[in-house]
């Protein structure tokens, strides 16, 4: 196996204890507190689109399509200047999400390889033209969410979402979550056909699976995700605009997923912060970032074949 | 043509009428066979004779063009590919088809776990069945690869990797086995450990065997059949062929002295 327990488990162990402590030194900084959660946000996002990419081998250019849906689905389905419960939408969101992706999987996943990545680019610019040029929807400039919602659990409410801190750290916990949720998905034995049917579909259909049921549901539940990860953007910035489905934000969330590691599910977090990082330092260098962005991306794709997470198994593999 | 057979033999599975066209090439032409249960056919025939294509259709893995198959008297030739292998014919590949990144137990806890269920199971792990571990060690040490359960498939050598194929096969736990050239690329002394092993699974499972090594066939065969350019030749016993001018003709034909 490519990506080993070990230095997954090495990788939790360092990454969340310190994001965890971060804000007791930074809680001043609220630029840099919003800057980390909005990366956060987004590792979540390509953490999702890792697990079909890397793991399922479907190549998708469409998944931020379900980014922006998450957002939009808010502004439809909460009352405009009431406070939901976070919890309940999120399942509602979610729910909406995944019925969504099973209508839009069944028709994509009869596709593979370049067909597919094709097919889902066409959803996705369906998608996000329908939502550009509709006023109901606010056209181009999107639209804005008044209200954020109250997270109260029987009555306990651990996270005051106005509060950045807070925020912060119900997505340090989201994303801790979908890491948790992510393995336990791939030991599963949903995930051994999984891994299957991407090292090997013809094999494992002549072993009497119907792989393409497999990849159905690898499909809905990483887009539910994508969803939940939209939905968390939205009530962030408390605005949703189609950008959040242009094809770019999925091309983005390629590279990062491929700078991280493709299928190793942690490496989205590191290819996240990786790409989100240098981005952050050089527009604040030069004009020409894009440029240089562009150079550093290609050597580190060239430096580490197995992206982010690789390397460091190679290193650990060296050491120990 | 299968005078000779005893009748109280089951069929497990038969062919009626089966073509399949390439556009114009005639790969298969109006083929009816039958096959019993716990006997083993061998096919025989030069190259291009339809073997794989027959083996192909037999697994669902190609549709007829026309006429169809029957398993325990139920044409199937409609039902989807995977569905097969749930009725329990399950193959083997001419091209060693396994997963190469995965253990070789996990390779047949793969087959074995379709029939175990549990499959959209999200939640619980896939280490914690032991069942599913002791029937795939089971199918391994059937075919003698025991010693190797813990090693990386792509590690294992040619000869281990085409065993592989045939205990992942035996895994999903079949009723009738297509073997596609198990012995093809082998060295002499990794055949005769798949001859052995074939000797044993003859008398429990139905099995279709297309091979090119004749020695193996004439040794293993209850039934034989020949097959040339997509046509069916002959078909009896070993010795009835062997005997049969129309098969030296055909082979004649290739300037190939098997016999």
């Amino acid at each position: 196996m490519l990506f080993n327990k070990r230095t997954e488990r090495y990788f939790i162990w360092v990454f969340f204890p310190l994001a965890l402590l971060m804000p007791l030194f930074l809680a001043e900084n609220t630029f840099f507190v919003s800057k980390l959660t909005s990366v956060m946000i987004f590792a979540l996002f390509v953490m999702s689109l890792d697990y079909l990419v890397g793991r399922c081998g479907l190549i998708t250019l469409g998944h931020a399509m379900f980014y922006g849906l998450g957002g939009y689905l808010f502004w439809m389905i909460a009352p405009e200047y009431e406070a939901v419960n976070f919890w309940v939408y999120t399942f509602y969101i979610c729910t909406i999400a995944a019925a969504v992706a099973l209508v839009i999987g069944f028709l994509v996943l009869r596709t593979s390889g370049i067909y597919m990545i094709m097919i889902t680019l066409a959803f996705a610019q369906m998608a996000f033209y329908f939502f550009s040029d509709s006023i109901e929807f606010g056209g181009n400039d999107g639209l804005f969410i008044y209200v954020k919602p109250e997270t109260s659990i029987f009555g306990l409410s651990f996270f005051d979402l106005d509060n950045p801190i807070h925020f912060y750290y119900l997505c340090l916990l989201s994303l801790f979550n979908t890491l948790v949720f992510f393995r336990v998905l791939i030991r599963s034995r949903f995930g051994r056909v999984v891994d299957a049917i991407n090292e090997n579909p013809g094999r494992t259909t002549a072993l009497g699976y119907n792989i393409f049921m497999y990849r159905l549901m690898s499909y809905v539940i990483a887009s539910a995700l994508g969803a939940y990860a939209g939905y968390l953007f939205t009530l962030q910035y408390g605005f949703v605009n189609p950008s959040m489905m242009a094809w770019t934000t999925s091309g983005s969330a390629l590279v990062m997923s491929i700078l991280g590691g493709m299928g190793s599910i942690y490496g989205a977090i590191l290819g996240t912060f990786a790409y989100e990082g240098l981005h952050y330092l050089l527009e604040h260098l030069t004009e020409y970032w894009m440029l240089f962005m562009g150079i550093l991306i290609i050597a580190m794709v060239m430096i580490f074949k197995n992206g982010i997470a690789g390397y460091m198994e190679k290193l650990l593999e060296k050491r120990i | 043509m299968n005078t000779q057979v005893s009748l109280d033999l089951d069929v497990m599975l038969e062919t009626q009428g089966l073509c399949k066209y390439w556009g114009g090439l005639k790969a298969l032409d109006n083929i009816s066979l039958q096959f019993y249960d716990k006997q083993l056919h061998g096919i025989v025939g030069p190259n291009g004779a339809g073997k794989s294509t027959l083996l192909n259709m037999l697994c669902g893995h190609y549709k007829p063009t026309q006429g169809s198959i029957l398993h325990k008297g139920a044409a199937i030739e409609a039902i989807k590919s995977y569905a097969f292998a749930r009725r329990g014919i399950g193959r083997s590949f001419q091209k060693t088809n396994i997963y190469p990144g995965a253990t070789c137990l996990e390779n047949c806890c793969v087959a074995v776990q379709r029939r175990m269920g549990g499959n959209f199971n999200f939640l619980r792990s896939r280490y914690t069945q032991k069942v599913l571990d002791e029937i795939a060690t089971e199918a391994l040490e059937k075919v003698g690869l025991g010693h190797r359960r813990n090693e990386v498939a792509s590690h294992i050598s040619y000869g281990e990797q085409r065993q592989l194929e045939i205990a992942m096969v035996l895994a999903t736990s079949p009723e009738v086995l297509l073997l596609d050239e198990p012995m093809a690329g082998m060295g002499h002394e990794e055949s005769q450990l798949i001859i052995e092993l074939l000797k044993k699974l003859r008398r429990e499972y139905c099995i279709v065997l297309v091979e090119h090594d004749m020695d193996a066939v004439f040794e293993l065969s209850d039934q034989l059949t020949v097959m040339v350019d997509g046509q069916h030749l002959t078909t009896g016993s070993v010795d009835r062929v062997r005997d049969d001018p129309r098969v030296k003709e055909a082979y004649l034909g290739q300037g190939d002295e098997v016999f």
